[in-house]
């Protein structure tokens, strides 16, 4: 009755089944891992049962000649995934995933390996069915890992070389990529391993420089924008500082849906709202809720729009009772945007207009006397 | 083929009494369903009928769909005629087969054109009426509404035409002039709600971070009610809403007595003690434009730190509105509110104007309320169950008030108009 595979199945089962005792106690109760422990379960349950009732795929053949059997990686692979998922129940779930990963990938093609040498006596034919069934799952996934690599280690080289080094990088390898493609589509009596060989070089060297650009981390600018963040230097006054956004967004999607849209015409700051036919000076938002502004410049320099958030502070800065501890700064702001650009503001007031000492505005540094007042019922 | 001789007993075909039963009660169970739908349309207090278009923009949606209605209820009888023929002309009595045919191209193409056509032309009034809800330019008033879980908000942007100096806040019952064309300027406040008075106009979602529009506009005064219609959590369905229509003048006597700067209620009456429990109590959710505080600062409320959606109704003017708490409970006793609601135009508005007063306030569902509110509405607001929103409540929690505080805050809160 329990022959090899059987066996097998039964031992992977009784594994799983050691598995989810374990990820359920040591790991999490009633986890998403529990769920695919679960069903990795009862799936090979249900295939053990099956390879029971077929009786083990009764081979009609006889025993063959053993020396067809090839020397296989997968038992080794597939060990190395499961200590993977064993160390990950333990240290992090990343590894545990990654262990599913491998041990399902190594049991494929092991069992893909092992039914193909048992097909027939004919090992070229067996090797070729093992082919035509692993190949398509193989190619693309193999394909995919190595371009992720390359394009990784890329990225990396490009975020570690500073802008105009990366825009030459860019352009000498992808010039010579192109070369190259050339050489090879014209003369086809290129010898393969030299075509091959060149494309090994070349991954391995970006993977190389991929590496080094890791270790050289990022480029000043970046660098200092990660630690700085842009946003913490709420700059809303009419020159350009040090962090002004040297790329601004210039236009938004029509879809945004705002709550107005401020255009600066003219030296003339005034709010366009649907259902007003007439351009507004005030603006009426509702409390507590996050929204939108866009702000139009057709002034001819360049300009940013600042929303002040009045005394009483945004949301939960400040209880009720207590008005004290203002900041000055209490506003924030578009960037500077040239003539015909747009751009959106998002702000939230928690507080309504009475309970502002001044009123709340819309305003444009450079540009004097004119305002949008924001009520907040 | 073998066909069955006379005498032969079939082996399909035959019901047992089981089957027939069941095939009885299938009947019954049909006839019953037709028969509720049937009689369900012949309600005469149905005030979300969609067929009783009570202004332009409703009219225009029922002058679409009586016709495409009418259009495809006859198409729908013939259809169901000659299958219901064909089932009955055909069936098996043990008849030949018939000659098999395939493809008849006259027939098909006449069978494809023609209800192209009529899609056709249903299309063409269908784009118009949609383009014709969808303006905006010819507003004569706006009012921002915002939903949130589970009551409307409205505010009344400040339009000097209609001697809206100051921002004006309600909630539950949107009071608009009649013959206006008003647009409300929709948004939300946590999840995707939609607003819908069937008299009125269709619906229009109220989606968070967007600011969608809706016509409104109300032939007549009067009250037109809706609610919420798209689910939007635990009390969904007790998330109502009334449009109130006044005519031109007593919106003006409305939007002045909206505007009218708070009354503190005088010293040593029990309205009074009411006020001092609603600042420790309410004001923390709650804001009353124009309350202080003892030491004459002004009571600023701070809904974004303990509702989820950041806002609690304004109750400035309480008791200029006919409902509460999402227009699920009556402000007015039976006989008060049917004397409002069944005023004839001409009557309605000064009606409407008086508001709640002690002897017409529905003071029992209003004690409910205070008493334990997410006992009468379904919210989530158990403290102990509040770790997905930062505790933070949906609704309104129970405060464990005392009985004699409920007075205060009754007789406090009847001062609110
Ligand atoms: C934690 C915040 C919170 C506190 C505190 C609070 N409420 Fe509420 N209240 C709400 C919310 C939220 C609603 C809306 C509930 C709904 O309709 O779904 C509400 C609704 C109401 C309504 C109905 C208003 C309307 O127009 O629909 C009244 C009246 C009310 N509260 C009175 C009070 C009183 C009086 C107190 C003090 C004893 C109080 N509330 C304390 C959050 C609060
Ligand atoms: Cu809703």
């Amino acid at each position: 009755m329990f022959k090899v595979g059987s066996k097998l199945f039964l031992g992977l089962t009784g594994f799983a089944a050691l598995t989810l005792v374990a990820y359920l106690i040591f790991v999490e109760r009633l986890a998403l891992g529990g769920v695919a422990l679960s069903v990795v379960f009862a799936v090979l349950v249900g295939l053990s049962a099956v390879i029971i009732m077929i009786n083990d795929g009764d081979s009609e053949v006889q025993p063959r000649d053993v020396s067809l059997v090839r020397a296989s990686m997968w038992p080794l692979v597939t060990v190395v995934g499961f200590v993977l998922l064993i160390l990950g129940l333990v240290v992090a779930q990343v590894y545990f995933i990654f262990g599913i990963v491998v041990v399902l990938a190594a049991l494929t093609e092991w069992l893909v390996q092992a039914w193909s040498e048992s097909a027939s006596d004919d090992a070229a034919h067996n090797e070729s069915a093992r082919r035509r069934l692993l190949h398509p799952i193989e190619f693309p996934v193999i394909a995919t890992l190595g371009l992720g690599v390359i394009i990784f280690a890329f990225s990396r080289i490009m975020l570690a070389i500073s802008k105009s080094a990366g825009a030459v990088a860019f352009i000498v390898l992808s010039s010579l990529v192109l070369l190259v493609g050339a050489i090879v589509a014209l003369r086809p009596a290129l010898k393969s391993a030299l075509v091959s060989g060149i494309c090994v070089a070349g991954a391995v060297g970006i993977v190389v420089g991929g590496i080094a650009g890791q270790g050289a981390g990022l480029r000043t600018e970046l660098a200092e924008a990660a630690a700085e963040g842009h946003f913490l230097h709420r700059e809303c006054g009419e020159e350009k500082s040090k962090y002004f956004d040297k790329k601004a967004m210039k236009t938004i999607s029509l879809r945004t849906n705002p709550v107005a849209i401020v255009e600066l015409r003219g030296g003339v700051l005034s709010a366009i709202m649907t259902g007003f036919n007439e351009p507004q000076k005030i603006v009426s938002v509702p409390r507590g809720n996050p929204v939108t502004f866009i702000f139009r410049n057709f002034d001819d320099a360049e300009r940013r729009m600042v929303a002040s958030l009045g005394t009483a502070m945004a949301a939960g800065a400040e209880t009720s009772t207590e008005k004290e501890g203002h900041s000055d700064s209490n506003e924030t702001c578009t960037q500077l945007i040239p003539q015909g650009a747009e751009q959106a503001l998002t702000v939230t007031y928690a507080k309504p207009s009475i309970a502002q000492e001044d009123p709340l505005t819309l305003t444009v540094p450079g540009v004097t006397g004119q305002a949008i007042e924001v009520v907040v019922p | 083929m073998n066909h069955r001789s006379s005498n032969e007993t079939p082996a399909v075909g035959r019901l047992s009494v089981a089957r027939v039963k069941a095939r009885r009660f299938g009947q019954c169970a049909l006839v019953a369903t037709g028969a509720i739908a049937l009689l369900g349309s012949c309600a005469t207090n149905a005030p979300q009928d969609t067929w009783q278009p009570k202004g332009p923009n409703a009219k225009m949606i029922d002058d679409l769909q009586q016709p495409v209605f009418a259009v495809a209820g006859i198409i729908g009888i013939i259809v169901s005629v000659a299958v219901a023929y064909v089932i009955w002309r055909y069936k098996d009595r043990g008849q030949p087969i018939p000659e098999q045919t395939h493809g008849k191209p006259a027939l098909e193409i006449t069978l494809t054109v023609i209800p192209a056509l009529i899609l056709a032309v249903v299309g063409v009034f269908t784009f118009r009426v949609i383009f014709d809800l969808a303006r905006t330019d010819d507003t004569q008033l706006v009012i921002n509404v915002t939903g949130q879980q589970w009551w409307w908000e409205y505010d009344y942007p400040v339009q000097n035409e209609w001697g809206i100096t100051q921002p004006i806040i309600s909630s539950g019952q949107l009071v608009m002039p009649a013959g206006t064309k008003v647009l409300l300027r929709e948004t939300s406040r946590d999840v995707i709600h939609s607003y819908w008075i069937p008299a009125l106009n269709g619906k229009r979602d109220a989606v968070p971070g967007r600011i969608h529009t809706l016509r409104l506009e109300a032939d007549e005064p009067g009250i037109y009610a809706g609610q919420c219609t798209e689910f939007c959590g635990l009390s969904h369905a007790n998330m109502r809403m009334e449009a109130v229509a006044l005519s031109k003048e007593d919106f003006a006597r409305w939007i002045a007595n909206q505007q009218a700067a708070y009354q503190a209620p005088a010293e040593g009456t029990l309205a009074k003690e009411g006020e001092a429990v609603f600042l420790n109590q309410c004001v923390r959710c709650h804001q009353v434009d124009g309350l202080k505080r003892p030491d004459g600062t002004l009571a600023i409320a701070a809904p974004d730190e303990n509702v989820w959606s950041g806002a609690a109704p304004n109750l400035t003017k309480l008791m200029t509105r006919n409902t509460f708490a999402g227009a699920m409970f009556d402000l007015l006793r039976d006989a008060c509110r049917d004397d409002v609601w069944k005023a004839d135009s001409a009557e309605f508005g000064v009606k409407y104007l008086a508001g709640v007063d002690e002897a017409c306030l529905n003071v029992n569902d209003l004690r409910a309320w205070l008493r334990n509110a997410p006992e009468v509405k379904p919210m989530y607001a158990n403290p102990a169950l509040l770790t997905e929103t930062n505790g933070k409540y949906r609704g309104m929690p129970n405060l464990g008030l005392s009985e004699s505080d409920i007075d205060k805050l009754v007789a406090y809160l009847l001062t609110l108009k």
